[in-house]
């Protein structure tokens, strides 16, 4: 079992035909991902690695099934994208270009609320059911399939806590990229609790960063987990009032700093961890 | 992107917001010529990317028109924050009755809008949210929605304003809500919104931040003078360059140069060295798929830092291939060349091909190699970090 992708997904590739769209379709199909096919428009009738391309989603969606949606387009044609998803019935879309403006991400999010859609990012590597589909960019190398889930904004925190779990055997049920972007499709309360309804995580790891709001969101529902959550985030010695990369992490005057953020976490329930190497120790703890 | 407060201001009147007049000077004998015409007292207010201006001074008050060009020049040789002062905007002197606090910003946690409105005004919001909530009003607006009459009407109130003052108030909270839309700000703020003795409403101060990712949908700022501008204050001589390079770049004050891949480590790492008793001497951030160059460059700025003694290095080749990094680690070292010892992990997409460029250099060169310690998925990035925190004593041990 996984959550949001396995290996019955339909996934389309919109920006099929482009650099990045081209590269990872092959990636993701050399993983055993299920792409069915895929949209640039003005490009229909043509086809990438074999998969048929479409000149919008509704084509795509009526002539393979598609279901789940992959985003490799310039950040300003993602609301358009999006929302053209949206509303051709794909319940599922992975935006991976980052620096999405921020009034088109509220939109978008608008839009998937109202028909029950998930969206991750901007700004994420992806998602990853190991042994059934690869979503966006994650390099294979790190990923096993297993027992634990894992949630987290940064694709490279991603990496190191699957190559974590995956030496000490546990594995990965499913691993979840929020993205880097200030205004996220998901957030970590909703992947939470899509893991607590899995029977096979027995664990989640989240991962979060100094600044902005999604990991406190979460608090509330750790606290009404069943499933165990290890917490960890990055930025306790980051000096306060500095840009630290990622648009979402900059601390917000006094909201938003590591320490405050996993206090929160711990307080409701998680298993804070340090280093990557303090998870297989919690689980093996909690007999996991 | 943060607008300065003439460039706000400049958009209030564009959106049927009152402003005082004013005028920007580059000199104080600009100044002085503004305040002549205006012929009455004035305010000079210096013109910089940075809240607490009033507090360090940057806000003075001249009634005497003799003494503005003297004043104005202390202004133009002020920094605050670390930002010089290069423009000033005179106005003539409001006379005040009340200051109130009228803003848009994003709801982040519920994916909406929202003005906030408060009958005080001209001091810090986020300090009166803390100490006072309760006179604060926060009115979410949808996405997509509108303020109506009612939001007006509630708005007002909160902003302590008689419905005799609803005509002048309305247009002011619709304006700034539809500017905020409309050139997609991250938060648009008049504070204080000013209600003069004479019963005027009057924009006396403006903070706007606009999203720098939808700044190519607004062309028309350019026209108006309006670019992507660099918001930092002071920077360090290497900040400067890594600035000028494209890369962000924090200098700190340890001894471990940070050599990471993208922003999620980069952080964590951080705290990594500290946890295994170390300090990094910097924060740096490769960006999502770094070419050869920008990792060749991104190491010149941690070689030439006197103040490392071992660095970090770490790669998960995602959207970064591995191959890519070792061309660039490569370059480097025949180019530059490495003068302190440095650790490394790499793995990810195309490690295979990444290592085998490794072993093909240090074949050719492997004097080049001697700092230089290279490891595989096999060592848990922990053991990386603690190697570096050993090789900086060492090499201060040996100083």
């Amino acid at each position: 079992m996984a959550i949001l992708v396995d290996k019955n997904s339909k996934i389309m590739v919109q920006g099929i035909t482009g650099g990045a769209g081209s590269f990872h379709t092959r990636r993701m199909l050399e993983y055993g991902t299920n792409i069915v096919g895929g949209t640039s428009p003005g490009k229909g009738g043509q086809s990438v690695e074999g998969k048929p391309v479409f000149d919008s989603v509704e084509e795509c969606v009526r002539e393979t099934g598609a279901d789940t949606s992959v985003v490799f387009l310039p950040a300003r044609f993602v609301r358009e994208a999006a929302i053209e998803s949206i509303r051709a019935g794909i319940h599922f879309i992975v935006v991976v270009p980052e620096h999405i403006p921020i009034h088109d991400m509220l939109k978008i999010r608008q839009e998937a609320v109202k028909h029950k859609c998930t969206v991750l990012g901007g700004n994420t590597a992806g998602i990853i059911s190991p042994g059934q589909a690869n979503l966006g960019i994650m390099p294979d190398i790190a990923f096993a399939p297993g027992r634990v889930g894992t949630v987290s904004r940064s694709g490279s925190i991603t990496y190191y806590i699957a190559d974590t779990l995956t030496r000490s055997k546990y594995g990965e049920s499913t691993c979840v990229g929020l993205g880097g972007d200030p205004i996220l499709g998901s957030t970590f309360d909703e992947i939470l609790w899509m893991f607590e309804q899995d029977k096979e995580t027995k664990a989640v790891v989240m991962t979060g960063e100094i600044g902005g709001v999604y990991e406190e969101r979460a608090c509330d529902t750790i606290s009404k987990m069943k499933t165990p959550v290890i917490a960890m985030i990055g930025g306790i010695y980051a000096p306060p009032g500095k840009r630290m990369g990622h648009a979402g992490a900059i601390v917000e005057g006094r909201m938003g700093t590591a320490r405050e953020k996993l206090e929160a976490l711990t307080e409701a329930g998680a298993h804070p961890a340090r280093t990557f190497l303090d998870i297989p120790d919690i689980l093996r703890k909690l007999g996991v | 992107m943060r607008l300065y407060e003439f460039e706000g201001k400049g958009l209030f009147s564009k959106y049927g917001i009152p402003i005082p007049d004013g005028k920007i000077a580059g000199s104080g004998s600009e100044a002085a010529a503004i305040a002549k015409e205006f012929g009455r007292p004035v305010v000079l207010k210096a013109q910089v990317l940075t809240g607490g201006r009033g507090k360090a001074g940057g806000i003075k008050i001249v009634d005497n028109p003799e003494q503005v060009g003297a004043v104005a020049d202390e202004l133009f040789a002020m920094k605050i924050k670390g930002f010089p002062v290069t423009r000033v905007l005179v106005e003539p002197r409001l006379d005040i009755a009340r200051e109130m606090y009228l803003g848009v910003t994003i709801d982040r946690i519920n994916y909406r809008f929202v003005v906030i409105a408060s009958g005080e005004g001209g001091v810090d919001i986020e300090e009166t949210a803390e100490k006072s909530p309760d006179k604060i009003a926060r009115r979410p607006i949808e996405v997509g929605d509108q303020v109506y009459n009612f939001d007006a009407i509630a708005i007002s109130k909160k902003l302590g304003l008689e419905m005799s003052h609803f005509k002048a108030a309305a247009p002011i909270i619709r304006g700034l809500y539809r500017l905020f839309v409309e050139y997609d700000a991250k938060m648009a703020e008049i504070n204080p919104l000013v209600l003069t003795s004479g019963g005027k409403l009057l924009a006396a101060d403006s903070r706007i931040s606009l999203d720098d990712d939808a700044v190519f949908r607004h062309p028309d700022l350019a026209e108006m003078g309006i670019e992507k501008r660099h918001e930092e204050g002071e920077m360090t001589p290497r900040e400067e360059q890594a600035t000028e390079w494209g890369i962000p770049y924090l200098d700190l004050d340890g001894s471990i140069g940070m050599f990471p891949g993208g922003a999620g480590f980069g952080i964590m790492g951080n705290d990594f060295i500290h946890y295994y008793g170390g300090k990094p001497a910097n924060f740096m951030d490769s960006g999502g798929g770094p070419s050869p160059e920008r990792l060749a460059r991104m190491l010149v700025l941690l070689d030439e830092n006197p103040g490392v003694k071992a660095i970090f290095g770490a790669r998960f080749g995602g959207i970064s291939r591995c191959d890519d990094f070792a061309k660039g680690v490569t370059m480097f070292l025949k180019d530059h060349g490495l003068s302190k010892p440095m650790v490394c992990r790499m793995t990810g997409n195309m490690w295979q091909e990444g290592v085998r460029l490794f072993d093909e250099a240090k074949k050719e060169n492997p004097e080049l190699f001697a700092n230089f310690e290279f490891h595989g998925i096999e060592t848990p990035i922990e053991e990386i970090a603690k190697r570096a925190v050993a090789l900086a004593e060492q090499a201060k041990g040996g100083n």
